[in-house]
């Protein structure tokens, strides 16, 4: 889902804008809810995802992906911020170091993988948890959040003219919902034991979420 | 993407000291990234392909080895190379090939895919040889230096010290499934158990992560660190003689060949053709 330099024509600096608007609003985010944790914290967990970024897994029918953990991020912190953050630092280093994803398509990898991808994550988690449960609504959330971000690249090719919409929908769309499988069940699996080990880490069970600053209440540390 | 074993090989390059790899990371940084830019909006191949000269040249002055810069290069085409193989065929044009199924490709589609071809191609040879000569602190550095934002360029210098340590955290946790005869691919052990393992695996590293980067803010908090602290102590560095060679000739060339592009090298036919 990398897209790679030159393929994105004169559309690119367009992704870049919108990537330093929501740079911006992460920022501000991290700022009132992580206060002076933010450096380390962010700094460190994008070394991690970078990490597990790096593991082979094997999919269904033969194939092998990785995950992208945006989705893990934005349901672990409730924050769509928190993805957009973490993957821009990490696809940074990867366009930079690994040649992963272009520099000038590196606007273009944030906004779909950290901001849609985040978002997709978060607000169908929001929608989804009452009614299924957290477990089942975060499985739901992380494969919207690839399968849709992969849509979005093919719309993104179309519009720059490098791939036809219909070819590029459907090919994306059909890898990214295999490779989502190992997204989901991963996100889930990684959410569970978290709840299990460090409760407090996880935004849905501090008092309130999202807003709220990241030590864990003493309730939470007692279970 | 590529494993940690190139990564450190790749800090091994940045440790030699020819010219480019003393110039300031400042310039490293802009001339390379000016470089990419010109080429994603390149329209002639030829224009690519001195572009490609110059940086090959610029890896012979480096004294980085071309054997490895040419195999990472290979490495990292399948990614847009996977893309660029259909062009062909879905273009519209004139056919010049018609195969089984009806395949056909087009002397437009063709163009196309040799156009992004190339500036693939120079996008990637740059960044293996920014990579070459700039050590990943450097570069940090550089960022800050160049006007990032405080948070993001402690985030990013941070990042890049730690990434060392949770490849070697997960290589320690794969030697030890492997020492179990561990193999996710193995299609005689049920799939959810393989998933579930790996699950655990990433939640050990993920949990270990935010762990390490509470324990990293302690000790920095114990030191006097606040969200107002400063990670950098910029040493002002001015540029030399050799940075504005540099500056000049990578300009020089780029002006050349863009007023070359514009008056001369249509003549040239299939390879001077604005590919659009």
């Amino acid at each position: 889902m990398h897209i790679p330099d030159g393929f994105l024509s004169w559309t690119w600096p367009i992704y870049y804008v919108i990537m330093f608007v929501a740079l911006y609003f992460s920022l501000r985010w991290a700022r009132k809810n992580l206060d002076e944790k933010l450096i380390p914290l962010i700094a460190v967990l994008s070394a991690g995802i970078f990490a597990i970024m790096s593991m082979n897994m094997p999919i269904p029918f033969g194939t092998s992906g990785h995950m992208l953990g945006g989705a893990l991020v934005a349901i672990v912190f409730l924050a769509p911020e928190a993805a957009v953050l973490v993957l821009f630092i990490v696809l940074l280093v990867q366009a930079l170091f690994f040649g992963d994803g272009g520099i000038t398509a590196l606007g273009a990898n944030v906004v779909n993988m950290g901001l849609i991808g985040g978002a997709v994550a978060y607000f169908s988690f929001r929608g989804l948890e009452k009614f299924t449960g957290k477990y089942p609504a975060a499985a739901i959330a992380a494969w919207l959040s690839l399968f849709i971000a992969a849509e979005v690249v093919a719309v993104e090719m179309w519009l720059a003219g490098t791939f036809p919409l219909d070819v590029g929908l459907a090919s994306m769309g059909i890898y990214h919902a295999f490779i989502g499988v190992i997204e989901a069940i991963l996100t889930v699996v990684v959410l569970i034991a978290l709840d299990k080990l460090r409760p407090d880490l996880l935004a849905w069970n501090r008092k309130t979420s999202g807003g709220q600053k990241l030590e864990g209440s003493e309730e939470v540390a007692a279970k | 993407m590529n494993g940690i074993g190139s990564v450190r090989e790749l800090e091994k390059e940045t440790e030699k000291e020819s010219i480019l790899h003393l110039m300031d990371g400042r310039v490293k940084l802009i001339l390379l990234i000016f470089i990419i830019v010109y080429a994603v909006f390149s329209t002639q191949i030829v224009v690519l392909a001195f572009l490609e000269l110059y940086l090959l040249l610029l890896i012979y002055i480096s004294q980085v080895s071309f054997k490895t810069s040419f195999k990472r290069i290979l490495l990292l085409l399948p990614f847009g190379g996977f893309i660029i193989a259909f062009q062909p065929f879905i273009h519209p044009g004139d056919v010049i090939w018609t195969g089984i199924f009806g395949l056909q490709v087009t002397q437009q589609g063709l163009m196309w895919a040799v156009l992004l071809m190339s500036r693939l191609i120079v996008a990637l040879t740059s960044i293996v040889l920014l990579s070459s000569i700039s050590p990943m602190q450097e570069v940090a550095q550089s960022f800050r230096k160049l006007g990032m934002p405080r948070e993001l360029a402690m985030i990013f210098s941070l990042m890049i010290r730690f990434l060392f340590m949770f490849y070697d955290e997960l290589h320690r946790i794969m030697h030890a499934q492997k020492a179990r005869c561990f193999d996710a691919f193995n299609k005689k052990i049920p799939y959810k158990w393989r998933m579930k393992q790996l699950g655990y695996t990433v939640a050990m590293m993920f949990l270990r992560a935010y762990e390490q980067g509470e324990t990293i803010y302690m000790s920095m908090a114990s030191r006097g660190f606040s969200d107002e602290s400063n990670l950098y102590h910029d040493r002002k560095k001015k540029l030399g003689r050799t940075e504005y060679i540099y500056i000049g000739v990578t300009l020089l060339i780029v002006i050349g060949l863009q007023i070359l592009a514009m008056t001369h090298f249509y003549e040239l036919g299939v390879l001077g053709m604005n590919i659009i």
